[in-house]
């Protein structure tokens, strides 16, 4: 066999480790960074009363707490998808080491330690890169006069926090992600290996039925949640907890609800061969392809959520008050809250792009031969970047076309939960910022295009005759 | 003035082909001043054992790889002097493939591969190309399988898809790479009496590339490479005969 007798030294491992790192990096940094800026304004807002500092930096402390575990579910979900990329494409490896008399256990244990040294060194990193911009960033705003020269302390023993949830997360994602170890049969490394096919993915009927009723169940507490808000401004404890059940629903069962989103994008990409082919790949692996969207799906859905919710709070507050100056301060309020939330948000959506990004450069990795098959048919260069292109194209407009959906819808609850009773005004439609939806829309054009400049360059290298070689 | 490749009778041709792999102090002699022209309409079968050029050879006279010296043609077309969007195009439109494994895009049905030349070539097939198609699908029992997905077929069926591929476009010459070296060898001998059958039936040139002797009995000519020459020419031979010239190249060696 032609592959190099460990993975760790392929370019789909490397690249997959590369990722990993990065995802975890970046959460760790961000939350290093929320956590110091947390520190900070509560040193500004205190000024020289000691005493109160305690009180201001635990309540902006929850908030940033809130959105760092955002960002490190978000990270969780994209590092346990990118072990599971990884996996698939190693099958044949693995099931040599099992022909050789390797256990699954012990094969999965390796992964996993991986994932361990992987988050831990992403971990430090991020947390080292956040705090010297941090400090940077201290030393330009003083310099600047936009905060006073006090004495910051940017060194918290509360920093550890993130760093460990990073490490542990990591550890753990890699851990779910490489569950498919155990299925790997030593049989494999004789015959051909494959993903599921959609059927078989389909058929996993305990996993479908939670999914389902979680959704079902979300969706009657979010109707509950907007009925009781009318009256009562507690109604959003229900919508809460109907968020948080139904987008665990969606997240669960992404490999039912994706690949029709997909089909459906993919048919709108035109009909020529590159286009039809980008469009069977993305469809062909459901599970491969629900795993590289759905975070980017929680980014957008997050992001228009929060913008919605404050547009609609807005748009009711227009209609029920009457006083000018009072809409003005509701809405310079409204417009402060939002860009910092998106802000912070955004960060989240950064790293499900990361993941994305590095799951089609997978899956070019690990298509070699196919691609090699079709540049020996007559494929040109040109068509096989155009088919990463498409596929990439798919992808991304399929994932921020629903999550601008239930953006909207989520962000609708909420506010109607939230603010129905104080409004009186009854039912009013969802208000959406155009300006975001335009963003959302540039953002992904560029994600598209981005994501494909390296997979494509590497797919248009692929020899036609690595289509050749047997085995 | 030499004749060009088509007046001989030729469906491609090469010249002292010559094929080196590696640096200057450790190169490998693939192919070494190798002459030989694929009668058209023939089925013609390349044997020699593991290393002895065989496939290199196919490789280059199919404009998949690039020879170190020498001439190649396709019909009438220099192949060896093309670049890589020519010979992509020469690729699509004159030429079919059938490989030992991997033949099929996994993602798609099996009408969709066997209809890909056209759909790469940005066209759909003319009314007299499908009448051929269908023909073809008939003839070679893929009728109800025309939905199912390459993982669904056995190795037979998908070799047999390959074929489908490859004919579609009556090419001018197909190439196969050890077509039946995945199979059973009930599948095996399906596929090369398929092979034959197009030849003679449709006066398809194939090219064949093989070290199994039972495959080769299939051929109108068999080509013996050893040590990347040619060391025999001969017109159709028993199984048995083929393994005799075999086991003396092997014996010589």
């Amino acid at each position: 066999m032609s592959d190099r007798q460990t993975t760790r030294m392929t370019p789909a491992g490397q690249a997959g480790r590369g990722a990993s790192l990065l995802v975890a990096a970046l959460a760790s940094a961000f939350g290093v960074v929320l956590l110091q800026v947390t520190s900070v304004l509560a040193t500004v807002i205190s000024g020289d009363d000691v005493g109160s500092i305690g009180a201001v930096k635990s309540a902006l402390t929850l908030v940033a707490v809130l959105f760092i575990t955002i960002a490190v579910y978000v990270s969780s979900i994209v590092t346990t998808n990118t072990v599971a990329t990884i996996i698939a494409g190693r099958t044949r490896t693995i099931a040599l080491m099992r022909l050789i008399g390797s256990s699954a256990r012990d094969q999965r244990r390796a992964v996993a330690r991986e994932g361990l040294a992987v988050g831990a060194a992403g971990a430090v990193i991020g947390a080292a890169v956040g705090t010297l911009l941090m400090a940077g960033g201290v030393q330009i705003a003083v310099a600047a006069g936009a905060i006073p020269d006090l004495r910051y302390s940017l060194l918290d023993p509360l920093l550890v926090l993130p760093v460990a949830v990073v490490v542990l997360s990591t550890w753990c994602a890699a851990w779910v992600g490489s569950r498919r170890v155990l299925r790997v049969s030593p049989m494999q490394a004789v015959g051909a290996a494959q993903e599921l096919s959609l059927e078989e993915t389909i058929r996993r009927p305990a996993r479908n039925v939670i999914a389902v009723l979680l959704i079902v169940a979300g969706v009657v507490f979010l109707t509950g949640g907007v009925i009781v808000g009318q009256v009562s401004e507690y109604g959003v404890l229900l919508g809460l907890v109907g968020g948080l059940l139904s987008f665990s629903g969606l997240v669960l069962g992404s490999h039912l609800i994706m690949p029709p989103i997909l089909r459906l994008v993919g048919r709108g990409l035109g009909s020529n061969a590159p286009a039809r082919l980008a469009a069977a790949n993305a469809q062909q692996h459901p599970e491969r392809s629900s795993r590289a969207t759905i975070g980017l799906v929680i980014g957008v859905t997050l992001i228009t959520m929060f913008a919605v919710a404050g547009a609609t709070f807005e748009k009711m507050m227009e209609l029920a008050m009457e006083d000018p100056t009072v809409r003005a301060a509701i809405s310079e309020m409204v417009g402060i809250s939002l860009a910092v939330i998106s802000v912070l948000v955004g960060f989240s959506a950064l790293i499900a792009a990361v993941g994305m990004v590095n799951n089609l450069a997978l899956s070019v990795l690990q298509r070699s031969r196919e691609i090699g098959l079709l540049r020996a048919l007559g494929f040109t260069g040109r068509q096989v970047r155009t088919m990463i292109l498409a596929e990439s194209l798919q992808m991304t407009v399929a994932a921020v076309a629903l999550g601008l959906v239930l953006g909207v819808v989520y962000g609708w609850a909420a506010a109607q939960s939230l603010f129905g009773a104080v409004a009186n005004i009854g039912l009013v439609a969802p208000a959406v910022p155009w300006l975001l939806v335009v963003l959302c829309l540039a953002g992904t054009a560029i994600l598209a295009i981005g994501a494909t400049i390296v997979p494509a360059r590497r797919a248009v290298s692929v020899a036609p005759v690595a289509a050749l070689a047997a085995g | 003035m030499e004749n060009s490749p088509s007046e001989l009778g030729l469906a491609a041709r090469v010249t002292s082909l010559q094929k080196t792999y590696g640096s200057a102090t450790t190169s490998v002699t693939a192919l070494d001043d190798v002459s030989i022209g694929i009668r058209r309409g023939q089925f013609t079968a390349i044997m020699g054992p593991s290393g002895s050029g065989k496939s290199t050879l196919m490789h280059i006279m199919a404009g998949l790889d690039t020879a170190t010296a020498g001439r190649a043609w396709l019909g009438d077309t220099e192949i060896s002097a093309l670049g890589d969007a020519a010979l992509t195009v020469l690729r699509r439109r004159r030429v079919g493939f059938i490989f030992q494994a991997f033949n099929l895009v996994p993602t798609l049905d099996v009408r969709g591969n066997i209809l890909l030349p056209f759909a790469l070539d940005g066209r759909k097939p003319s009314s007299t190309e499908s009448a051929w198609i269908e023909q073809l699908i008939e003839s070679l029992g893929l009728a109800d399988r025309l939905t199912h997905r390459p993982h669904e077929l056995s190795g037979g069926q998908q070799q047999r898809v390959a074929i489908a591929r490859a004919l579609a476009t009556r090419p001018e010459l197909v190439f196969a790479d050890e077509p039946t070296g995945n199979l059973d060898s009930r599948s095996g001998r399906e596929v090369l009496a398929l092979l034959k059958a197009a030849s003679t039936g449709y006066g398809q040139s194939i090219a064949m590339v093989t070290h199994d002797p039972i495959a080769a009995s299939y051929a109108d000519r068999i080509l013996f490479l050893a040590d990347g020459r040619l060391v025999e020419d001969r017109e159709r031979s028993s199984a048995e005969d083929i393994s005799r010239i075999m086991l003396g190249m092997e014996q010589r060696a």
